[in-house]
């Protein structure tokens, strides 16, 4: 490919200033932001049975907590009007990639408050709080799953209800990660070592973003079968 | 006027179909629909996933797994949840309202077919009550279900689906739903963060109760009709709530705000009935029939061995025969006391099952079930707690093995537990082999679980005796039957398995004639490893030996002082 043909199809870049203020306004933000209040909702919640019980939070609970906002992140994906998008300079993945950029942030704060909200249960005399990193690991797969399933979604007939399928299709894949023995060994802290469940899920997280942009970047129109059947006799 | 505009004309005006019919209709289309829900026959599936992985572990005891089939009815729940909401949040959420607002029946009416189409959900909620008793039958189920219980799980389903309608009507979006669903599986997973009776009014409480561990049921644990009443009533309140939110007319309004306070005060009524005390009377005689179980339990003798079970526990017995009848078939000559084989009832009693009786009362339980046979002197008899013991599968294959190790211990005089002190290692004597190989005629093992058992990267950590490391064999299985319900039976040596697993590649005649002549000899404490091996004439298994550095770690990481076991 010569060098201006490369300039011709970047040349959808120059028009991304302009795109970030329609992105800021597409972005389902109360969506985003329901599911991580609820998740935060509950911890606290749990963080006051805590204190009253006097047993400290675990990551497991945060694990639970962390539900919620992995459930509005399949949400977030969903790209409207993909078929007329299809058609404009700019590529039609560029909206829900960008949501996605800006949902990070606000996933990250999320964990990090959730985590807060867990070392304040734990009592000075019982030490420090585990290790995070094999957990923010393990939350970046599930939020990376749980896109990637949206996508799949978004890119099928069932494109209306994306999000609906990804939440039970991404719930049903921790469930399996975590209780199948074949999986657990290298995803679940113990057996696991914390290292190697660390690297495990961004090795899964990794996977799944690759599938995600290719499911983002794909350009077909799936129409129901009855509907292709009566355009080939047209 | 055209002959189309005056037939029109004559047609008498059409009445608005009659309201009960209409909502029959949606409800049978809604119900259709809710049958055939992919999410719905998906939670199906998981809950029957999710009760088999609760009830496959242990022999099951109705008691138990009736509530724990109502574990796997709240994963069926929380799939009719977000179902119900997304079919609730149809109208608004394509857009349709207005379309929907031009019908002939009312928002307000389609909702109460919703409500009445939740039907649809009640045969997924009966195919798991039915395949999950059909497979605990299957497996052998000791008492009988309790119908509250599993209406119980039922009247879940339905209420959850009723909160799914309630959320739909206000909040179309499908996040709505899966944070409903989210919210009771929230709640309900965290159950062992609440103690006493407030376990019994979230949806359904998991893991925090003890009826896998109560010789048989006790009456009002759990109080499963004021559970499924308050379950009911929350179904009612739930279905006010979707009512209210569509329909307009002030007077349905104000019936319905009448229906939500009784539904309310039912809730708090059925609320404070499952927060009651469990009757004195149940505590007394569940603590006496633990505490003192030979005033429950029936013993059989066959063989000269004591086995020992609680009413209902009968067909456990051939499970344990089995495996003690194997060793006793090949030990030459039996010790002089006979050996005990014992079920162990409830060892405790927490919060959930003393809530509401005064402090001086839980002091005189506990102090009565500290005088238990099993925890005064565990050394008399092989005990095994209730409902700890495997159904089928590798589990009990281990189980069996386990208790024909401890019934090996008994016969080679290795003390069958430590009473009241550290435990043992049976450090370079022959009688721990021969035991092990005894344990592994009887029970027939697979060789790959025994083997591994030996250190991964083959040298191994145990105690320190008189300075030296003597390395252990973790049989990966010991945890099964729980035959050793307070950790301390005799450790297993490394040296011991391998002579053990030597032992078991020479013709069996050879080696029982061996230990026929010498018995006496063989299980004194004194007799090694080493004689042993070479009265059968096969070289001593070599066990590598920790490098220096390891052994000062081991030993700097000591625990407690163990001991080489004496005389039992």
């Amino acid at each position: 490919m010569t060098a201006s043909a490369w300039r011709h199809r970047l040349a959808w870049i120059r028009a991304l200033p302009l795109l970030a203020r329609h992105v800021v306004r597409t972005m389902p933000w109360v969506t985003l932001i329901s599911g991580c209040l609820a998740g935060l909702a509950f911890l606290a919640i749990m963080a006051r049975v805590a204190d009253t019980s006097h047993s400290p939070l675990t990551q497991g609970t945060v694990r639970v907590a962390f539900l919620p906002a992995v459930a509005a992140l399949a949400f977030v994906v969903r790209a409207p009007f993909r078929p007329l998008s299809q058609v404009t300079p700019v590529p039609a993945w560029v909206t829900p990639a960008s949501h996605l950029l800006l949902a990070a942030p606000a996933l990250a704060a999320t964990c990090w408050a959730q985590l807060l909200i867990m070392a304040r249960t734990i009592p000075p005399a019982l030490g420090r709080p585990p290790a995070s990193y094999p957990l923010a690991a393990q939350l970046a797969g599930w939020c990376a799953v749980a896109v990637a399933a949206a996508a799949c979604a978004d890119r099928s007939r069932y494109a209306d209800l994306g999000g609906a399928v990804a939440v039970p299709v991404t719930f049903a894949a921790i469930a399996l990660t975590w209780y199948a023995p074949v999986t657990a060994r290298f995803l679940v802290d113990p057996p696991a070592t914390a290292h190697g469940v660390t690297i495990a899920w961004y090795a899964v997280a990794a996977a799944a973003l690759a599938l995600t942009g290719a499911a983002m970047r794909d350009q077909w129109h799936r129409y129901a079968r009855a509907l292709l059947r009566h355009g080939s006799r047209g | 006027m055209t002959i189309t505009a005056r037939r029109q004309a004559q047609r008498p005006a059409r009445r608005p179909a009659p309201r009960l019919a209409t909502v029959l209709d949606i409800a049978r289309v809604e119900a259709r629909l809710l049958v055939r829900s992919g999410l719905v026959l998906a939670g199906l599936v998981a809950g029957g996933v999710v009760i088999w992985l609760f009830i496959h572990p242990v022999e099951p005891l109705w008691w138990n797994v009736a509530w724990e089939i109502g574990e796997g009815q709240l994963v069926l729940a929380m799939a009719v949840l977000v179902a119900a909401q997304l079919a609730a949040g149809r109208a608004s959420r394509d857009g349709l309202a207005d379309l929907y607002a031009s019908f002939p029946a009312s928002a307000g009416t389609r909702a109460l077919g919703q409500l009445a189409g939740l039907a649809g959900a009640i045969p997924a909620s009966l195919v798991l009550i039915g395949a999950s008793a059909g497979a605990v039958e299957l497996i052998g189920a000791i008492g009988t279900p309790a119908i509250t219980v599993l209406a119980g799980g039922l009247l879940l389903v339905i209420a959850a689906g009723a909160a799914g309608i309630a959320i739909g009507t206000r909040f179309a979006h499908p996040l709505a739903g899966v944070l409903g669903a989210l919210a009771l599986f929230g709640i309900s997973s965290q159950s062992g963060r609440f103690s006493g009776a407030v376990i019994w009014l979230l949806p359904w409480e998991f893991h925090q109760d003890d009826l896998g561990f109560i010789p048989g049921p006790l009456t009002g644990y759990p109080p499963a009709g004021a559970h499924a009443t308050e379950l009911a009533a929350f179904a009612v309140l739930a279905a006010i709530v979707a009512l209210a939110v569509t329909v307009r007319a002030v007077r349905a309004r104000a019936g319905l705000a009448t229906a939500g306070i009784a539904a309310v005060a039912l809730i708090g009524l059925a609320g404070a009935v499952q927060l009651r005390p469990i009757p004195t009377a149940a505590l007394n005689h569940l603590v006496t029939e633990s505490a003192n179980p030979a005033s429950a339990q029936r013993c059989t003798t066959a063989s000269q061995v004591r086995y020992c079970l609680y009413p209902g526990f009968g067909s456990l017995l051939p499970s344990w025969q089995a495996p003690v009848n194997g060793v006793l078939a090949h030990v030459p000559a039996r010790p002089g006391h006979t050996l005990t084989v014992s079920q162990v009832g409830t060892t405790s009693l927490d919060s959930t099952l003393t809530h509401g009786h005064p402090k001086r009362q839980v002091a005189r339980w506990d102090a009565e079930l500290g005088r238990a046979p099993a925890i005064v002197r565990p050394g008399s008899a092989i005990y095994l707690p209730v409902g700890s013991w495997p159904a089928f599968g590798g589990q009990l294959a281990d189980a069996r093995f386990n208790l024909a190790l401890a019934a090996a211990d008994w016969a080679t005089g290795i003390p069958i537990t430590s009473s009241n002190g550290p435990e043992c290692v049976p450090f370079d004597q022959a009688r721990e082999a021969i035991a092990i190989w005894l344990a592994i005629l009887a029970a027939h093992p697979r060789a790959s679980e025994l083997q591994a058992g030996l250190p991964a990267h083959g040298i191994g950590a145990g105690p320190d005796i008189h300075g030296t490391i003597v390395p252990i064999w973790n049989f990966r299985g010991a945890v099964a039957g729980q035959v050793d319900p307070f950790g301390s039976i005799p450790l297993t040596t490394e040296a011991g398995y391998l002579l053990a697993h030597a032992m078991t590649s020479l013709p069996e005649q050879k080696v029982a004639n061996v230990l026929k002549d010498g018995w006496s000899r063989w299980i004194n404490v004194r007799t090694t490893d080493a004689q042993l091996a070479a009265a059968l004439g096969i070289p001593m298994p070599k066990v590598p030996v920790p490098p220096t550095a390891l052994v000062r770690r081991l030993i700097a990481n000591q625990g407690p002082n163990i001991e080489v076991c004496g005389s039992g």
